[in-house]
């Protein structure tokens, strides 16, 4: 079995619980032991990365120190926050080791950072490490009949010099994962908008505003749900969305599913296990459309093929 | 005895502000040697000069020192001088104390006047050592050759043809006519393009004293400025010019589409093809690439439909040798690939096109009959969204520099949508509107009332697909608010770029270019057509970008200089070349080796006078010798010597310090 560290973050142990407990089941399928950096702290993402700079790199830096301890050269992490922080503070760390002697100092009893382990969210490892043919393999139940349209949010990307992952403003990833689970990825161009959770508590207007605009694309895209990768932009687009209806007067139901979850189900893993009572839209009248196949429209060539006529008398 | 002159230049303030001037004066008047030390403001300037002159008759001087700039920039200028004031120009030296003192030690005046002050002082003892020289004839080739055929090599081959020198011009694709030949009209008058251009496309082909040789490239240029000798690829076109007479048969039978190039992609060109209807010369060549006969060895349709017999599957590249005198490069631009504008979905929306592509469409002979149409559904669109600056001015996707011709054309895009599509209505995105030149500000204002085009300052963030439209959102910065755009098309201004292939070329032809990929003119006021290279001359794009107006007035520049050039029989070149005494020359050869020109060959001598056994010398081409001197560096028994550089001056300057 194929050994990996894991950071499951402090959204793990509460509103991301299912994100949590599926991405411990389908590793399990998949072959992949996760092994919990011992004695983990908070990333800092809430607040102490725009209160204290040193703070900021130092509470990463403490995970940092001990996943060396553990004996993996990778680390995954799911929730996009926590991956942000620990991610930025590896590539500071390794391009200024001045700086990194210097936080280092601060948590010193702990160890001495050596750069050693490379960092990667739940969703570039799925796509990377484990790979899609892989992810195929365990597909026992087709989610064939489903639409979805895969929503990044802004950290999961981006900034690219960051993340060195997918494209940063039209990346594909979960698109290819949902399609090898057999569902139907849309294209939903606001895949990677700013879905405000920064601002959820201080000024939930703006919020509204921009997870209406999400959700709004995501159903005009033809999605049933959507599918994310990150414990903020489930909360925020699943809570607020009885909000954001009532804001833009437009009715959504779109569930919003971990990718992982949607995982396990077509791995064919008990659906009582999968957690779908967390969400707060209903997920039952989504998942009614696996099985059901529409015929593909059939495309009309007629007005290119007029295009062509034409030019050839031309 | 030696009696030396020395003037030290101010440059203005390029010097004097970092330099002491009056201290090098007084500092180098304690040489013996030194009869007469001045400075002044501006020596090259003619008060200055007349300074020289008189100081040279009035002290009768044997040498002077200038010491000012580069020896690049006005070595020439004080040569003369003391032609005129009766003395050999040769017996002058410079002292660099701007680029090697001035410029480079701004911060520390002391250091700086110290090292100045040395090199006068190497100066002055090596001018001590200096011969008399004279210039060298050497004969001329008055042939031009003209690298590539777009506006910018039509212009120069006709200019320099016109004056009775015969031209070679090599164009790269079977026809000529460039990119000007893919827009229909053109700023900021509105001319067609194609009825200002093809006319003069036909003068070439029809010009006695042209040479036109299509679908051909450089591959080598050797010799130097009046003696070059080029080696030219002519690509097998599969196609007898000399019997095809161009009558389309073999193009209208041809079963293999291709997607037409002159036409950015939106249609289809056969595998034997002339890019356009008005091609220059208007004989096909088969695309090697597509071709099924070239590739499987099947179909054969278009030798079977040939009257003429013209069709020759077996022609093979054939290389040619042409001896010329000069070079007028002139092989233009390549358009940005907007790809990593990801956010906008390039690549994704069949509806954002660039705006060549649109060019092409609006084109009175383009794909569509010169109607806008939607790429995605064939419709005609109604609102278009032009966005500038694609690419230029963007540090982070594209290159740092402004696109100069962009601002022009998309005003001239609004126009035509605004005459081809009634009802229709254009969107602008734009930093700046750049419309400095003659007519251009007014061309742009009229456009702005008569179009009533809706012009946003601002960047776009984001194109998004709702329904079949397409949301351009961006800032109105005047406003300060986002906005979005229901657009039916969206047209991206494009950075112009230099060709891919500019810096091999310019390696091949010894220029050197910049970072972009440009070639480098001599000097970017005062020698705006020039290479560093002696006649070696740029028009056009493959200098910077520019319009077509300044490109026409490159190359005519370019012919000018040209003519300059063959204006003589002979030319005179520097007399700065090596010699070889024969009395030391032991023949090992050794500096054949070495010479980068090509220079050095050998002669066989009697033993000694009357002597009948011979023996080997080295035996050096005075026409062709740079007097680069590395031959004077291998030669084992001092037997060659570089004048202007002899031993003699070499080590009197490095005892001076």
């Amino acid at each position: 079995m194929k050994k990996l560290t894991y950071f499951p973050g402090c959204s793990a142990h509460g509103t991301s619980e299912e994100f949590e407990k599926t991405v411990r089941m389908v590793m399990q399928r998949l072959g992949v032991q996760l092994e919990d950096i011992p004695d983990w702290n908070c990333c800092g993402a809430t607040s102490a990365h725009t209160m204290s700079e040193s703070l900021a790199y130092a509470l990463p830096l403490r995970n940092l120190v001990l996943a060396e301890k553990l004996d993996n050269t990778t680390m995954a992490i799911p929730c996009a926050s926590c991956y942000q922080r620990m991610k930025v503070t590896k590539i500071h760390m390794d391009e200024n080791p001045e700086l990194a002697k210097e936080i280092n100092s601060t948590i010193i009893e702990e160890g001495t950072y050596q750069g050693k382990v490379a960092i990667k969210s739940m969703l570039q490892y799925c796509y990377e490490d484990v790979g899609l043919e892989a992810i195929k393999a365990q597909v026992t139940k087709s989610l064939a009949g489903m639409k979805l349209a895969c929503y990044y949010g802004c950290l999961l990307t981006r900034p690219k010099a960051v993340t060195q992952f997918d494209s940063p403003e039209y990346p594909m990833s979960m698109d290819h994962i949902v399609e090898a689970l057999g569902a139907k990825a849309t294209d939903f161009d606001y895949k990677t908008e700013c879905c405000g959770a920064s601002f959820s508590i201080s000024n939930s207007e703006v919020v509204l505003t921009l997870t209406s605009k999400i959700l709004e694309m995501a159903k005009e895209s033809g999605a049933h749900a959507i599918v994310v990768a990150c414990p903020l932009c489930q909360s925020n687009l699943d809570m607020r969305q009885p909000g954001a209806e009532k804001h833009s007067g437009k009715k959504f139901d779109l569930p919003i599913f971990y990718f992982t979850q949607l995982m396990a189900l077509a791995f064919g893993m008990p659906e009582k296990d999968l957690m779908f009572n967390k969400n707060i839209i209903p997920v039952e009248k989504a998942l009614a459309n696996i099985g059901k196949i529409e015929p593909e429209p059939e495309k009309s060539k007629k007005t290119k093929k007029a295009v062509e006529a034409e030019s050839e008398v031309a | 005895m030696a009696r030396v002159g020395v003037f030290v230049c101010f440059c203005g303030a390029n010097i004097a502000d970092f330099v002491d001037v009056n201290q090098v004066v007084e500092e180098v008047k304690r040489i013996k040697e030194v009869k007469f030390a001045t400075n002044y403001k501006y020596m090259c300037s003619d008060p200055g000069q007349q300074q020289i002159r008189d100081a040279i008759i009035q002290y009768r001087l044997t040498s002077v020192v200038v010491a000012a700039c580069s020896p690049r920039m006005h070595e020439k200028t004080f040569r003369k001088a003391l032609f005129d004031a009766g003395m050999n120009p040769y017996l002058l030296e410079i002292a660099n104390i701007r680029e090697h003192s001035s410029w480079v030690h701004q911060k520390d005046k002391k250091a700086a006047t110290e090292k100045a002050i040395d090199l006068v002082r190497m100066a002055v003892a090596k001018s001590i050592a200096n011969e008399q020289l004279h210039e060298i004839s050497v004969p001329v080739t008055k042939r031009a050759l003209v690298i590539g055929g777009g506006i910018a090599g039509i212009q120069a081959a006709l200019d320099i043809a016109d004056a009775r020198i015969p031209v070679v011009l090599v164009e790269k694709s079977p026809s000529i006519g460039g990119k000007m030949a893919q827009l229909d009209e053109t700023f900021p008058t509105l001319d067609c393009s194609q009825c200002i251009l093809t006319p003069k496309m036909v003068d070439v082909a029809s010009h006695p004293y042209i040479e036109l040789i299509p679908y051909a490239e450089v591959l080598e240029l050797e010799g130097f400025v009046g003696n070059y000798k080029a080696k030219i690829k002519k690509k097998a076109s599969y196609v007898n010019f000399k019997t095809c007479t161009g009558c389309g048969a073999c193009w209208q039978k041809c079963p293999v589409k291709v997607p037409n190039e002159y036409n950015m992609g939106i249609d289809k060109r056969k595998a034997i093809y002339t890019p356009f209807p008005q091609a220059v010369p208007n004989k096909p060549v088969i695309d090697a690439e597509h071709c099924n006969m070239l590739t499987k060895g099947k179909c054969g349709i278009c030798a079977k439909v040939c009257e003429k017999g013209s069709i020759d599957y077996k022609m093979q590249d054939e290389i040619i040798e042409r001896e010329i005198g000069a070079v007028v490069v002139a092989t233009g631009y390549s358009l940005w690939d907007p790809k990593p504008y990801e956010e906008y979905g390039v690549g994704r929306f069949k509806d954002i096109i660039t705006s060549l592509e649109f060019e092409r469409m609006v084109s009175a002979n383009g794909p569509t009959g010169g109607v806008p149409i939607r790429p995605s559904d064939g419709q005609v669109p109604k609102n278009v969204v032009f966005i500038k600056c694609i690419g230029s001015r963007d540090e982070a996707k594209g290159i740092e520099y402004c696109s100069k011709i962009c601002c022009m054309y998309t005003t001239k895009h609004t126009i035509l949508l605004h005459h081809k599509v009634p009802g229709s209505h254009s969107y602008v995105f734009y930093m700046d509107i750049r419309a400095a030149g003659k007519g251009y500000e007014e061309f742009v204002k009229k456009a702005q009332v008569d179009t009533a085009a809706t012009y946003l300052r601002g960047r776009v963030s984001k194109i998004y697909k709702k329904g079949d439209k397409l949301i351009v959102r961006g800032e109105d910065a005047q406003i300060g608010q986002v906005v979005e755009v229901v657009a039916d098309l969206v047209v991206l201004a494009t950075a112009v770029i230099p060709n891919k292939d500019n810096p091999d070329l310019a390696r091949l032809l010894g220029v050197s270019y910049d970072k972009y990929g440009y070639m480098s003119e001599a000097h970017p006021k005062l020698r705006p057509v020039e290479t560093a290279k002696a006649g070696i001359f740029l028009a056009g794009c493959t200098q910077a970008p520019k319009d077509i107006p300044d490109t026409v007035a490159q190359a005519s520049a370019c012919a000018a200089k040209v003519c300059g050039l063959f204006s003589g029989d002979t030319m005179k070149k520097d007399p700065m070349i090596s010699s070889v005494n024969n009395e030391f020359c032991s023949g090992c050869q050794n500096c054949v080796k070495v010479c980068p020109y090509g220079a050095i060959v050998t002669e066989e001598i009697p033993m000694s006078r009357g002597s009948k056994e011979m023996r080997t010398v080295a035996k050096i081409n005075e026409g062709v010798c740079q007097g680069c001197g590395s031959c004077v560096a291998v030669c084992r028994s001092m037997a060659i010597s570089l004048a202007g550089f002899s031993d003699p001056q070499i080590i009197n300057e490095i005892v001076s310090i």
